[in-house]
């Protein structure tokens, strides 16, 4: 049954949370136990049988509507796909647009690490298949964060620990952005070893500006993911890949007025990223609009043999067709929508920000289809449970990383303490950890999502931590009160497990009569 | 027979030597780092500091109660559930 079908029902509403509570078990269990998730095997795949069915990406624009080409790097991905696949757009002058850009303004923006050059970037293009229906992404300008591996680029995690480090293979999700045709136009700067803005390695000398503020350092690109949020916001590429364990995606998607998706934990596979948390990390999608991350998570979504944490799930539902609105008319939603308020979620200590908020909300109410039920009750012992310890993953990352260590403790600069605090945690404190996340998740999804569908929140913590899909996208402009800079200011929205349907439903109705994902930053002075 | 008491809570210095043993019994090296220097990406005061406070959180995760018959992180399904459904191509 697909979405048009009559009775469809979102994945969130069919998925067992007894299933998927016992799922997350299991997972804290295996990373526990070390050796469980290194025991899967291996198995080399071709391109075509990593890549699911291609996105089905309707026309980005009405029939009879006005298309804009004069510069393609202000379109959309389903604006430069529809245009592309008309014939009125040239993937090679796609292409050459970016690659403009990016020769001209990456010195100020400081987006990219490592970039392939002009002509090998054209040569890629030219050696796609000629069916648009195996390269749907063709022509697409796409940047991955830094910690996923790439063969032909460096992949260093913004770190000394693995400068000069090129991997002999390449990400999944990276493999299946190249499968469907799309380009990588670089690798994304990102915070120390998935940790901060990006700064020159081994220094807290901050590199990548946030596109809005191209001219005063001092506004953060937010971090991690800082590079490719900076490229996507630039104009440097047309969407991209970041990965969060602590609010890395929706942090500068949200500084930069992006829309983002961070997925349900094993939606995407973590095969070549650098971990951190082998319980938490989760790739994210960032875009322009909620279509854009729909067409992206299309793409990435799906079951890899190299990532247990990834089989066994339901299979991806049309994400493109859900943050696909119905045409014409008052907006609405596709399916019955409860929308629930944090606590405290108008008493932020920047009024404009109250105030955006209450607009946001305000259109919501007035979109068909959604009902706001107010302000919600957090779950039984919420601060005990997302706070330190329980909270925490001190246990994670530093298994992965004790050669590193012992080579030179240095090179971890800011973020030695993450990785050596693992060897001091406890095996009861971390068991203890993995059992409340257990709770923490049962309670959020039984008490939190009893209340709601999708969760207005101020803390994606939680959320990151019991592996629930978030979006974050923007609602307005604000001044920043430090640099004076114009800036975006954006929400984010929490859902039930595989509730990316739901999530990219609420947004594509609410973008579908607002135009703050539309607002581009002016290029440097 | 003698009621065991609860021991004294260890002092910033036991704990410092409790660290930087751990660490050198990893063949891990901090003396490279700079003893204080706020300028600093990292120095030791900090970095022990840090460690201090993450092993005196034990006792927070120990005095947490949990049902350990409905939160246990155990391995059901077994870990084998990865393999219950083929990967595209396979």
């Amino acid at each position: 049954m697909t979405i048009g079908s009559p009775g469809y029902r979102p994945q969130d509403e069919r998925v067992s949370r007894r299933w998927f509570l016992r799922r997350m078990a299991w997972v804290s269990a295996a990373a526990g136990a070390g050796g469980v998730l290194a025991g899967v095997p291996r198995q080399v795949r071709g391109r075509a049988d990593l890549l699911g069915p291609p996105p089905r990406v309707p026309d980005a624009w009405l029939a009879g509507a006005p298309r804009q080409v004069e510069d393609p790097t202000t379109l959309t991905m389903s604006e430069s796909m529809t245009l592309t696949r008309s014939g009125e757009l040239d993937p090679a002058d796609l292409v050459r647009a970016y690659v403009d850009r990016i020769e001209a303004l990456d010195g100020v923006y400081q987006a990219y690490a490592d970039r392939p050059g002009r002509d090998a970037l054209i040569a890629e293009l030219d050696a796609l298949p000629a069916d648009e229906r195996r390269s749907p992404l063709r022509g697409m300008c796409l940047v991955a964060k830094d910690n996923f591996y790439t063969s032909d680029l460096l992949t260093e995690g913004g770190s000394l620990v693995f400068e000069n480090f090129r991997p002999d293979y390449e990400a999944t999700a990276v493999t299946r952005m190249r499968a469907a045709g799309g380009l990588i136009a670089g690798k994304g700067q990102m915070g120390n070893l998935a940790g901060g803005r990006a700064r020159r390695y081994g220094t807290l000398i901050p590199t990548t500006r946030n596109a809005w503020s191209p001219d005063d350092e001092r506004y953060s690109p937010g971090g991690s993911s800082s590079g490719s949020a900076t490229a996507v916001a630039a104009r440097l590429a047309v969407a991209g890949l970041g990965t969060q364990t602590g609010g890395s995606v929706t942090g500068p998607g949200n500084a930069q007025g992006l829309t983002c998706v961070k997925p349900t934990f094993g939606r995407v596979s973590l095969y070549g990223v650098i971990p951190l948390s082998y319980t938490r990390d989760h790739v994210g999608v960032m875009a322009r609009d909620a279509r854009d991350a729909a067409i992206l998570l299309q793409v990435v979504a799906g079951p890899d043999p190299n990532d247990p944490r990834t089989l066994g799930l339901p299979d991806p539902p049309d994400y493109v067709r859900a943050a696909t609105p119905f045409p014409g008319g008052r907006p609405r939603v596709r399916w019955s929508t409860r929308v629930g308020i944090w606590p405290g979620y108008f008493a932020d200590e920047n009024e404009r920000v109250n105030e955006l908020r209450r607009a946001f909300v305000g259109q919501l109410e007035s979109n068909g289809g959604v009902e706001i039920v107010g302000e919600l009750s957090l779950p039984d012992q919420w601060e005990e449970l997302t706070a330190e310890p329980l909270g925490g993953s001190h246990g994670d990352p530093t298994a992965f990383f004790i050669e590193h260590l012992r080579r030179d403790v240095r090179n971890f600069a800011d973020r030695l303490p993450r990785f050596l605090n693992g060897m001091l945690q406890s095996a009861d404190t971390y068991v203890r950890v993995q059992q409340a996340r257990n709770l923490l998740l049962d309670r959020i999804v039984s008490q939190l999502f009893g209340q709601c569908d999708v969760a207005l929140t101020t803390a994606t913590g939680p959320f990151d931590g019991t592996g629930l899909p978030l979006m974050c996208m923007p609602i307005g402009l604000d001044d920043d009160p430090e640099t004076g800079s114009r800036v975006p200011r954006g929400v984010v929205m929490a859902a039930r497990p595989f509730g990316e349907e739901r999530l990219l439903d609420v947004a594509a109705a609410y973008q579908a009569v607002t135009g703050f994902h539309r607002m581009r930053p002016d290029d440097p002075a | 027979m003698q009621v065991p008491t609860p021991p004294a809570p260890p002092s910033d210095e036991e704990l410092n030597a409790y660290i930087r043993t751990r660490y050198a019994l990893l063949g891990i090296d901090i003396s490279v780092l700079p003893e204080s220097d706020p300028e600093a990406p990292m120095d030791q005061a900090r970095l022990l500091e840090n460690a201090r406070s993450i092993l005196r959180q034990d006792v927070v995760a120990a005095d947490f109660e949990i049902d350990p018959q409905h939160h246990l992180p155990v391995p059901h399904p077994a870990p084998f559930s990865a393999w219950t459904r083929p990967a595209p191509g396979s």
